[in-house]
């Protein structure tokens, strides 16, 4: 599959941990610019022609996603608590083990974050008991990266269509899809309450673009790949573009296990088992760790040595905290006629009216408003609670209104804590005899009620559209998520963070990290846009030091 | 709802709670090795059953109609429920084959023992069948039913349900890979986005 293909003891000029949405625009960017590249990714390679819509396959039993067999995990509520495997159904945090990452599986919501997202610690003020801080870096900085992942990767939408959208230098590569009957009710409930909606930036294009067909609204977006390649996940954009150059190898089935570092402190590459559980050492000039929020801290703490021994670039005790889900919420609601939302794209309506915090609301955060399908056929007929039927005729009557059916989903803010975090489970070990994940996580107070909060607001926009039923999930202490973010935070202070502005370890030269773990704060959902546009930046950064000799 | 429907938020909720967990606990290949199998000899061999003796298949298959009753549109038993179940427990669920079936003995054991002049569960008409589901839909093997019925009636056909698409025409679901707008309802008269609140 690879254009070119690299010998183990041949130094790279970087390594690249994981093929995802990091790590794919990461390749592209460092091949592109002459530099040659191998890229690591533990999951297989798969191509739109090996995609399936098999629910049962993708949804329930982890087809493509970190399996919890082979990949264990445990889970606590705090620290005083003895940490637990769950039954091997799914692990608490959930991400798409396959070349591509979770761009492959993603729903594609693209809004970028605000100007508020990264400097709001010193709008509001600090937070008591949390790790609420400033990005080292502003919107300012970032939004060239952004429109280089609107228009390099490909993102649908209007601009200027949302009177909250942060500035931006150029509109959108191309129009937003196709209003689904769930974006007409969400737009129609909004605007009687007076609210701002405006057409979902989505990573699907609806337009030929850059040699990709546009989307044929199979509606397997949310969990799937995609079959026909509209979605612009890095397996169809950024790594083909990458190998390309002939400066990069994708190496699938390989799983870094540990990042090796020499006596002056600098990473001298990684070992990795390939698919027979072979370990082999990868050398590389630099390394780069795009790994996701969960395994990137992992991989950094399995690292110890001499110099580094609590962990490599861990001198400041922060990889593996702060780790933040972003809050979700879910209303359902059931209206007259059909809206069959099986088909086309999850979201294609978004309401950002309550993203900032307001004070007057009691409590810190925010959040944005969507409306999508809830769940697909299975998931739907499965679902129990509250005075939802589970057998005989209303239930089947349940199933019957499947197509009169919609979600009013919420997103919104989770505070970093310091007490939430990933760390090595003591005595748990995956199938290849490595430390597994450990993760404590208990929601903030304020982080439930922004939930209950954007879950009302929900609520109030599907009534005010005229559904005939509503439903609320309950809002619950979380102890699962797909959003992976905060736990090798960013910052100036190198006591406080795990990287510079520029994506290096305090502690390593040439070990540079982005991924979800970079996030300082959890923004209010929809995390991919930021962490793309945080990779563009960041192989920048890497391309400028590795020219200076600085790595 | 998560983002696997959201869908992860709430996955064990979306499963139905640990007792739905649990049946979806197997990794997805083992399931795709058996279910190929399976296929397969069904394909070659006349349909018959290989976990369930024909009471015992009676009886599930009793149970699965009332789970998703027949009706003006089909149902469990339309969908061939009781083929999954079977081809499930002797294939790819073969693990949970012997509580499967010490849950159906209990079940059977309880139902003669409330109905004392019934033959078989198959057997009773259907508000006898309701009565004694109602006192035992929050046992476990009761829910391993439910879990199984619903996924046999809704998944690929492959794994041995879902006859000719029947679930999926019970919900309303079109199976196709391709879709034009208009969508819904909804979406027919969409006048087009305007900016602002109009």
């Amino acid at each position: 599959m690879s254009a070119r293909t690299f010998k183990t003891d041949e130094s790279v000029d970087f390594v690249v941990v994981g093929s995802g949405a990091a790590g794919g625009v990461i390749a592209r960017e460092l091949s592109v610019a002459g530099f040659s590249v191998v890229v690591l990714e533990q999951g297989p390679r798969l191509n739109a022609t090996d995609f399936e819509h098999d629910e049962l396959k993708y949804t329930f039993l982890h087809g493509i996603t970190n399996d919890p067999v082979a990949s264990p995990q445990t889970f606590r509520r705090s620290a005083a608590d003895t940490a637990r495997q769950g039954n091997g159904v799914m692990n608490p945090l959930v991400y798409a083990r396959i070349v591509g990452g979770s761009s492959t599986h993603f729903t594609a919501n693209y809004w970028r974050f605000h100007e508020i997202d990264f400097n709001e610690r010193s709008v509001l003020g600090g937070i008591p008991g949390t790790a609420f801080a400033d990005w080292p870096i502003s919107y300012r900085d970032l939004e060239p990266y952004y429109t280089r992942v609107e228009w390099d990767i490909g993102v649908s939408g209007l601009a200027g269509s949302s009177p909250f959208d942060p500035p931006r230098s150029k509109p959108y590569p191309m129009p937003p899809l196709p209003v689904k009957s769930s974006g007409v009710l969400l737009e129609r409930g909004a605007r009687k309450l007076g609210l701002h909606p405006f057409p979902a930036p989505m990573a699907i294009v609806s337009k030929p673009y850059r040699g990709r067909p546009a989307c044929v609204n199979c509606g397997f977006c949310i969990g799937f790949g995609c079959e026909v390649m509209a979605k612009s996940s890095v397996l169809y954009t950024m790594i083909p573009e990458a190998e390309a150059t002939g400066r990069c190898e994708v190496r699938s089935r390989s799983y870094v296990f540990r990042v090796e570092s020499d006596p002056q402190g600098r990473a001298t590459g990684v070992h990795y088992f390939d698919s027979e559980k072979r370990a082999h050492f990868q050398k590389a000039r630099a390394v780069v760790v795009s790994a996701n929020g969960a395994e990137t801290p992992r991989l950094l703490l399995n690292s110890t040595s001499a110099r580094f021994p609590h962990g490599l670039a861990n001198s400041s005790g922060m990889v593996g905290k702060h780790l933040m889900f972003n809050q979700q919420t879910a209303v359902h609601a059931v209206f007259e006629h059909e809206l069959n939302e099986y088909k086309s794209v999850q979201v294609t309506r978004v309401v950002h009216d309550f993203y900032n915090s307001d004070p007057r609301r009691g409590f810190y955060g925010g959040g944005g408003i969507d409306a999508r399908i809830g769940r697909q056929p299975i998931g739907w007929a499965l679902a129990s609670g509250g005075d939802l039927p589970t057998w005989g005729q209303a239930l089947k009557a349940r199933m019957e209104a499947f197509p009169r059916s919609m979600v009013a989903a919420g997103h919104a803010t989770s505070l970093p804590l310091e007490t939430n975090n990933v760390s090595l489970d003591p005595t748990l070990k995956d199938a290849w005899g490595i430390p597994a994940i450990r993760v404590t996580y208990k929601d903030h107070p304020d982080d439930l009620a922004t939930a209950r909060f954007i879950r009302d607001r929900s609520a109030d926009i599907v009534a005010a559209a005229g559904a005939q039923k509503i439903w609320k999930e309950e809002v619950t202490e979380r102890s699962l998520s797909v959003h992976l973010l905060g736990t090798c935070r960013m910052g100036n202070d190198a006591a406080r963070s795990v990287t510079d502005k520029y994506h290096r370890a305090h502690d390593v030269p040439n070990l540079f990290i982005c991924d979800g773990s970079s996030f300082v704060t959890s923004g209010r959902g929809q995390p991919t846009m930021t962490i793309q546009a945080l990779a563009f930046r960041a192989a920048d950064h890497m391309a400028r030091f590795a020219r200076a000799g600085e790595i | 709802m998560n983002e696997q429907n959201g869908s992860r938020r709430s996955f064990l909720f979306a499963l139905g709670g640990l007792s739905t967990s649990a049946w979806l606990a197997t990794s997805w290949r083992e399931i795709a090795v058996a279910a190929d199998h399976a296929a397969h000899v069904a394909a070659t061999t006349p349909a018959q059953f290989g976990f369930l003796s024909p009471a015992d298949a009676a009886d599930v298959d009793a149970i699965t109609a009332q789970i998703l009753p027949s009706g003006a549109t089909p149902g469990a038993r339309e969908a061939h429920a009781v083929y999954f179940i079977d081809r499930a427990l002797a294939t790819f669920f073969a693990d949970r084959g012997p509580a499967f079936r010490a849950g159906l003995e209990e079940f059977q054991r309880s139902f003669r023992k409330a109905l004392p002049a019934a033959t078989a569960f198959a057997a009773a008409n259907a508000g006898e069948q309701v009565a004694f589901v109602t006192s035992v839909e929050r046992t476990e093997f009761f829910q391993s039913v439910r879990v199984l019925t619903i996924v046999g009636t809704l998944s690929l056909g492959q794994y041995g349900g879902n006859y000719a698409g029947t679930g999926w025409k019970l919900m309303g679901f079109e199976d196709q890979h391709v879709f034009s707008p208009p969508f819904g309802y909804y979406d027919r008269d969409y006048a087009g986005f305007v900016v602002g609140n109009a």
